[in-house]
C-alpha cells in the first residue's frame, strides 16, 4: 500500500517541480541555504548541472528582485551566470549569498589577478582557481609564472588540495577554504585578488575585499582608516556543513606531492607529505611523520618552545625549524595525542618553576607562587601535602636522605592508614630503590639518568637541558675527564 | 622491529652496496640476520695511518627507531685509537649520539668512522690510556697501533720487538692479549708491564 503512495507522491511530486522549473528535473540534488542581505536564509535544493544563471532565477523571486539585480558570492566570489553549480565545490548544506546589486559595480581596481581573462564570463569561487602550485612553495615570487603554465597546459591539477583537522570527523581530511569579511565575519565578501601562497591565507589582513553585508558598516567601524580585509578559514570537505561554525584547522606542512619528493626517513615517494619549516624543506611520509612523533614523545625529546608550545623540529636536525602549528600532532592516534598533552602539560608546568604531584597514579601539576613555600598541597587532585624540595610528605625541618625516607615510611608516622595504599607505596618504594641503584641524577635538572653502555660521557636527554656530565664525577664533563676515565 | 627502520636499512643496505666506496673496498655491510636488526660493518684502515691494511669489523644494532635515533655501532676488531675504548670497542663519536640525525645513513657513518681513524682528534674525548700514549709519545703510540693493526686486523708485520716482548710474557703464563695490552698501556717497557700484571 504505502509504496503505491510513495509512488503516486513522487511522481506527483517531480510533476509539480516539472511545473515550477519549467524543463529542468532535479537528479541528484544538492540541499543549499542562501543566506540575503537582510539577513534570512532560503533553503533551495539545487541541481549540480545548473548554473548560476538558473539559481539567481531562483532566488530573486524569493527576495522580490528580478534575477538580473542579484548577484551570487561564494567563497570569495562573485559567481559568473555560465558556471555551473557542480563548478563550485559546494558541499551538502553550503551557504551561498545572495547580495542585490546596487548600482553595476564598479569593480575596486584589483591587483593583477590569475582570474582576470576568466572575469568576462563570470568567475568561478576562489578554491577553483588556487592550484596546487601556487601552494607549494612559500616564496610567492614563483608561483605567478607556474600558475600561467598551468593555465597553458593540461588543467590536471587545477584545485588546490588542502589538508584540515577536522574536529567533527577527527581526523586528517581534505578541507576547503573559505572567505569571510575579517570584521564583521559575514560571508557575502569578494576578494581584491587571489591569496598568493601560505602567508596570504594564514596571516591575517594579507589580501583586501568588499564586503557586501554592510560595507557601510564595516567601513564606519574602520573610520575608513584602512580597507576591508578578507579572513580565510577552512571547512572539511568529507562531511555535511553543520554551519558557519563549522570550521577546521588548516595542517598546512601536509601537501600534495607534486614533484614526487622521497621520504627522508623511508626513501618512499608517497602523496600527499610532511614538509617541515627548515629552509630546506625536508619532506617525510605521514608514517614516517608518525613514527618521528612517537618515537621522540617517547623519550620525551619534544621541545617546550616559549610561544609555540610543546613540539619538534625538523628530524634532519636543521635550524629554526619548529612546527609551528601544534595541530599537526592531531596526526597522531588520540591515545598517543592525550600523551603528547600530558607531557606537555608537564614540562610548562616544571618550566614554570611548578611541581608535579609526587602521588602513585596523581601527577597533578601545581604552579606555587611562592618561591620559598615548601609545604605543597594536591588541590583538585589527589590532596596529598609534600615537600617541594624532596617530594616526600611534608616535614618541619631539614629533608631526610632517601635512605631515610624509606625507613621513615615503613616504620610510622601513619596518619592516614589504607592498607591498599600502604602496599601501593611498598611498591613504589621498590621502584623507588631500583631508580636509586641504577640511576644517577643530571647534576643540572636532577632527571635520574640511567647509563646503558658506552662511555662516561653523559648528555642529559631531557628536552630543554642537554646538560654534558660525567658519570662518574657527577659534575660538568671536562677534558680531564676525558684524559682520566673517558671509558671508564 | 617496526616498518620504517627495516624498510630504511634494505635501501641504505643497497646503497652501501653499490657505493663507489665499496667498489674501492672501503667500506662494506653484511646482514647478521634475516630482520635487518643486527649488521656487520667493514672499514678499511685509512692509508698513511698505523691502521693501513687492516680491516676493522664494526657491529651495528639498529634501534626500532631507526632513522630517528642513531644505530648503536661498535668495533667488533680490537684497535688501539684515542676515540675508541680499546677494551670494548666503544666509540664516542658525536654523530652516534646527540648530533644524530634522521637524514644520515649506515655510508655516511661508515665513512666518518674511517675519518676518525685518519683523524684522531688528541683535543676531543680520548680513551684514558691510549689518549696519553697519543700526546706524549706520539711514536710509540704509533707502533702501537700498528701492532694492533697487524695482529688483529690482518695488516702487514712491521715489529718483530714487540712480538718477542709478548711471547716472553706469554711464557710466564700470561694470556697473550693481557700481555698485548699491558705492554700497549706501558709502551712497551717489559719490566713496568710484568709489575703490573704480577701485582
Amino acid at each position: 500500500m504505502s509504496s503505491i503512495i510513495n509512488a503516486i507522491k513522487s511522481i506527483l511530486h517531480s510533476m509539480l517541480q516539472l511545473f515550477w522549473f519549467g524543463k529542468k528535473t532535479i537528479t541528484n540534488s544538492l540541499s543549499i541555504y542562501i543566506k540575503t542581505s537582510g539577513g534570512s536564509t532560503i533553503s533551495v535544493d539545487l541541481d549540480p548541472t545548473w548554473d548560476i544563471k538558473n539559481v539567481k532565477e531562483i532566488v530573486a523571486p524569493k527576495l522580490g528582485l528580478e534575477p538580473e539585480e542579484v548577484k551570487i558570492i561564494f567563497a570569495g566570489k562573485e559567481l559568473g551566470d555560465n558556471i555551473t553549480i557542480s563548478e563550485c565545490d559546494l558541499g551538502q548544506k553550503s551557504i551561498l549569498h545572495a547580495v542585490k546589486i546596487k548600482s553595476r559595480p564598479k569593480l575596486p581596481q584589483p591587483r593583477h589577478s590569475l582570474i582576470d581573462e576568466d572575469e568576462e564570463q563570470g568567475s568561478k569561487p576562489l578554491c577553483e582557481t588556487l592550484r596546487d602550485t601556487m601552494f607549494s612553495n612559500e616564496d610567492g615570487s614563483r608561483n605567478s609564472a607556474n600558475a600561467e603554465d598551468d593555465s597553458s597546459s593540461t588543467k590536471v591539477d587545477k584545485k588546490v588540495h588542502f589538508y584540515v583537522f577536522c574536529p567533527t570527523c577527527k581526523a586528517l581530511k581534505h578541507g576547503k577554504l573559505r572567505v569571510r569579511c575579517h570584521f564583521c565575519k559575514s560571508g557575502a565578501f569578494t576578494v581584491h585578488s587571489d591569496p598568493q601562497n601560505w602567508n596570504d591565507v594564514l596571516i591575517p589582513k594579507q589580501i583586501t575585499g568588499l564586503c557586501e553585508n554592510s560595507p557601510e558598516l564595516c567601513a564606519n567601524l574602520l573610520d575608513n582608516l584602512e580597507p576591508t580585509f578578507a579572513e580565510f578559514y577552512f571547512k572539511c570537505s568529507e562531511h555535511t556543513s553543520l554551519g558557519e561554525q563549522d570550521q577546521a584547522v588548516p595542517l598546512y606542512l601536509i601537501r600534495p606531492n607534486l614533484s614526487n619528493v622521497p621520504c627522508l626517513a623511508c626513501a618512499d615517494v608517497s602523496d600527499p607529505v610532511f614538509v617541515f619549516p627548515c629552509p630546506e624543506g625536508h619532506v617525510t611520509c605521514l608514517d614516517c611523520f608518525r613514527q618521528y612523533c612517537i618515537t621522540k614523545l617517547n623519550e620525551r625529546q619534544f621541545w617546550q618552545h616559549p610561544e609555540l608550545g610543546y613540539t619538534l623540529a625538523c628530524p634532519a636536525g636543521c635550524v629554526d625549524s619548529f612546527i609551528k602549528e601544534i595541530h599537526h600532532f592531531r596526526l597522531l592516534t588520540d591515545n598517543q595525542y592525550a600523551q603528547y598533552q600530558r607531557f606537555g602539560t608537564e614540562e610548562f608546568v616544571l618550566r614554570s618553576g611548578g611541581v608535579l604531584c609526587p602521588q602513585p597514579g596523581c601527577g597533578m601539576g601545581i604552579l606555587v607562587d611562592d618561591p620559598d613555600c615548601m609545604k605543597i598541597t594536591c588541590i583538585n587532585g589527589c590532596g596529598y601535602v609534600f615537600c617541594r624540595n624532596c617530594l616526600q610528605g611534608y616535614h618541619i625541618g631539614e629533608c631526610d636522605s632517601v635512605e631515610d625516607g624509606l625507613k621513615n615510611s615503613g616504620s610510622g608516622g601513619c596518619y592516614s592508614v589504607d592498607p591498599a595504599r600502604v602496599a601501593d607505596a611498598r611498591w613504589d618504594e621498590a621502584s623507588k630503590v631500583a631508580i636509586k641503584v641504577l640511576t644517577k641524577p643530571c647534576p643540572k635538572c636532577r632527571t635520574p639518568t640511567e647509563r646503558d653502555g658506552g662511555c662516561m660521557h653523559m648528555i642529559c636527554t631531557r628536552a630543554g637541558c642537554g646538560f654534558h656530565w660525567c658519570w662518574v664525577c657527577q659534575t660538568d664533563w671536562t677534558r680531564d675527564c676525558m684524559g682520566s676515565h673517558w671509558f671508564g | 622491529m617496526a616498518n620504517i627502520a627495516a624498510q630504511r636499512i634494505k635501501r641504505e643496505f643497497k646503497e652501501v652496496i653499490k657505493s663507489e666506496e665499496v667498489a674501492k673496498c672501503a667500506i662494506k655491510v653484511e646482514l647478521v640476520n634475516d630482520s635487518y636488526t643486527e649488521l656487520k660493518g667493514e672499514i678499511a684502515g685509512p692509508p698513511d695511518t698505523p691502521y693501513e691494511g687492516g680491516t676493522f669489523v664494526l657491529e651495528i644494532k639498529v634501534p626500532e627507531t631507526y632513522p630517528f635515533n642513531p644505530p648503536k655501532v661498535r668495533f667488533m676488531t680490537k684497535i688501539w685509537h684515542p676515540n675508541i675504548s680499546s677494551v670494548t670497542g666503544a666509540i664516542c663519536l658525536d654523530i652516534l649520539k646527540d648530533q644524530w640525525a634522521a637524514a644520515m645513513t649506515l655510508r655516511t657513518v661508515l665513512l666518518s668512522l674511517q675519518a676518525l681513524l685518519s683523524a684522531a682528534e688528541p683535543d676531543d674525548p680520548q680513551d684514558a690510556v691510549v689518549a696519553k700514549q697519543y700526546r706524549e709519545n706520539l711514536e710509540m703510540f704509533q707502533i702501537t697501533a700498528r701492532h694492533w693493526t697487524n695482529v688483529y686486523a690482518g695488516g702487514p708485520h712491521v715489529n718483530s720487538d714487540c712480538d718477542d716482548k709478548i711471547r716472553r710474557l706469554v711464557d710466564m703464563g700470561i694470556e697473550e692479549h693481557q700481555a698485548r695490552a699491558a705492554l700497549s698501556s706501558y709502551n712497551w717497557d717489559l719490566e713496568r708491564a710484568t709489575e703490573q700484571l704480577f701485582s
